[in-house]
């Protein structure tokens, strides 16, 4: 982070765990923080633990000075707040996903369009220097025409604070796949460079959210009063992509299987491992807990063999980075080269497309 | 908060022994009579009220006038003046315009009849009704009041009550038996409401109307101001115990989870 940079005003609209997150890295940066929330209870834990000032209403704030809003409200409410801070001539940065539906999405992203708007969303991952990396080598050719992903985001016990809006299929627009599936479809669209999905072949299911017997073992987020359970916990899906390229998604709150969030890249000349399982109460930015990430090659001088190379960028914090990427594209004016709402876009209509097929497959 | 001042100075004074209007108090029990006997004389209703005949008479004909009653024949019904009054009445609670989509919903995906029941003076309103397919003369209607310690909705309401407002209610009332199944011992009830409180859902197993069960769930908003209560009734045969226990349980919670979302947020949602 440059130390030169200038210290800016920045609205935060939701103020949960993503927006107190945010809230952290602005007062390290000594940015000055400006709040609301309409939930009494997160208003006031917020004005506990953090310095910023708060207010009671969206126009208030838009209304207050500061340079960008970011909105980390529950997935329904993004699009009221978004479309109210374009007006105000604000640039934004919303967590993910863009929305909780397609429709919502087309129209924030034509809003920011219209109003001629920065509009970030926090696929944060993308910032992650081992994903930059796989893209790297993707993109330099390293790995000859890349064929197929396979991608796997799958917790064993991690129902986000179940009850809470994450599993109201109203609130939040889907569940797994939405949540941490985006993830997902996010980097896995990035490795084939953003390309049209021909086919989706897909299942989900709800096997551990209406359970009594459910195993508390790993949470995200609170866990709140409200019960509220109408999603699907787990996903797998099959997306065919232009020029017969596919992946194969395996997404899940919950599962018996191993943790793990990875992906592999099978490319013609070579293919990379990438394992960037975290654990779950932080976005980790040490990258202790990956443990793999390997370049797979075969070559022929004297013998057939193959090269197996472990990859080791430095870690880093993407989160932080993320929001350094906004920071500055506001100060610059000029978009950011990466989490565009235009490529959030792309992402909801795969998880559109992935939804639909499951439903379809279900009659 | 500024706001918080200018409300506590409107309430301040609630002592009004002093300066009740009587005739205001005669004219409501005189449409309250009308409205418990469907279409009633003059004669009839006076000698209920006992009240001289000549007094009932102006009283009617004042209100008639109004708009407020409606005469034909020399007997008279409710008129349209108070659908006017309560319509804008329930279009200015909040809860009414989050929940209303909800219950729509919950009737469409049950197939039954889905309220909104809100909570006054002690008793249970129906503010809000929807009907699915398998409705075909709702046995309730929109405006309907009902004791709270013998429907769901009443005593989802009594669960939330702190305690002491519970005991005030109590004390303040015996619980009559409307069925067989009405609970009417007060420590029973209080057991009842533990359990409530406990599943965040409450039961009426045929203790309002024979042969009619029904579930229902208190929405509360975030800073945990109870709002009101959603339920779903059915006759006994199209809610078995697995449908009564567990499946129109769960859809409540969603619900009613989803309303008290929309509610905190209702001023950033494009729905309202």
């Amino acid at each position: 982070m440059d130390d030169d940079a200038p210290r800016m005003d920045i609205g935060l609209v939701g103020l949960g765990e993503h927006g107190e997150t945010h809230a952290e890295f602005l007062e390290e940066l000594d940015h000055t923080v400006h709040a609301v929330d309409l939930d009494p209870r997160a208003k006031e834990r917020f004005r506990e633990r953090y310095d910023a000032t708060m207010y009671e209403g969206l126009d208030e704030l838009f209304a207050a000075g500061i340079d960008a809003a970011i909105i980390s409200t529950p997935n329904k409410f993004h699009e009221t707040a978004a479309l109210k801070a374009f007006d105000a001539g604000l640039d934004v940065l919303i967590e993910k996903p863009l929305a909780h539906d397609l429709a919502s999405a087309e129209r924030i992203v034509e809003r920011a369009e219209e109003t001629d708007s920065i509009c970030m969303c926090g696929y944060f991952h993308r910032f992650r220097n081992r994903c930059r990396l796989a893209k790297a080598y993707v993109e330099s050719g390293r790995l000859g025409e890349v064929t197929h992903v396979d991608a796997r985001y799958m917790r064993r016990r991690g129902v986000p604070g179940l009850g809470t809006w994450y599993t109201s299929r109203e609130i939040a627009g889907g569940g797994a796949l939405i949540d941490v599936g985006s993830f997902v479809v996010d980097l896995v669209l990035d490795f084939y460079d953003w390309p049209e999905l021909e086919a989706v072949i897909a299942t989900t299911r709800s096997d551990f959210g209406d359970r009594e017997d459910y195993a508390y073992l790993e949470m995200w987020g609170e866990d709140d009063e409200a019960k509220m359970y109408d999603v699907e916990d787990s996903v797998t899906a099959f997306c065919e992509f232009e020029g017969g390229r596919t992946a194969h998604l395996e997404v899940a709150w919950a599962a018996n299987a191993r943790r793990r969030h990875e992906y592999n890249i099978r490319g013609t000349e070579a293919g990379v491992s990438l394992d960037i399982t975290t654990p779950l109460e932080s976005v980790d930015p040490s990258g202790r807990n990956h443990r793999d990430f390997r370049l797979y090659e075969a070559r022929s001088d004297v013998v057939d063999h193959y090269v197996d190379s472990e990859l080791v960028p430095p870690a880093n914090d993407p989160f932080r980075d993320e929001l350094a990427t906004f920071l500055a594209a506001v100060e610059t004016g000029q978009s950011p080269d990466r989490c565009t709402a235009e490529e959030a876009l792309a992402v909801q209509r795969v998880l559109d497309r992935i939804y639909e097929a499951a439903d379809r497959g279900r009659v | 908060m500024p706001a918080a001042s200018v409300t506590d100075m409107s309430d301040g004074d609630t002592g009004r022994g002093g300066d009740r209007i009587a005739s205001v108090g005669t004219a409501f029990r005189i449409l309250e009579a009308v409205r418990e006997r469907d279409s009633v004389g003059v004669t009839e209703l006076a000698e209920a009220l006992e009240l001289p005949k000549s007094t009932v008479h102006h009283y009617l004909a004042t209100l008639a006038d109004d708009g407020y009653l409606a005469a034909e024949d020399g007997r008279y019904r409710l008129g349209l003046g108070l659908f006017t009054l309560g319509a804008t009445a329930r279009t200015g609670e909040r809860i009414f315009h989050v929940a209303k989509p909800n219950v729509d919903r919950l009737a469409d995906a049950t197939g039954e009849q889905a309220r909104l029941v809100v909570e006054r003076d002690g008793r249970g309103i129906t503010l809000y009704q929807a009907t699915g397919d398998e409705v075909d003369d709702p046995p309730t209607h929109a405006g309907d009041v009902e004791e709270l310690h013998c429907s769901a909705a009443g005593k989802a309401f009594l669960a939330e009550l702190p305690a002491d407002r519970l005991d005030a209610f109590l004390a303040d009332r015996a619980l009559e038996a409307r069925t067989p199944n009405t609970i009417t011992d007060p420590d029973e009830l209080r057991d009842a409401l533990s359990t409530v409180r406990d599943r965040g859902v409450a039961f009426d197993d045929e203790e309002r109307d024979e042969g009619v069960r029904c579930v229902a769930s208190a929405v509360s908003d975030r800073s945990g101001e109870l709002l009101g209560a959603i339920s779903v009734s059915a006759p006994l045969d199209r809610m078995p115990d697995e449908r009564f226990r567990s499946e129109i349980p769960s859809r409540l919670h969603n619900v009613v989870g989803v309303v008290e979302f929309n509610t905190t947020y209702s001023e950033w949602s494009d729905a309202l």
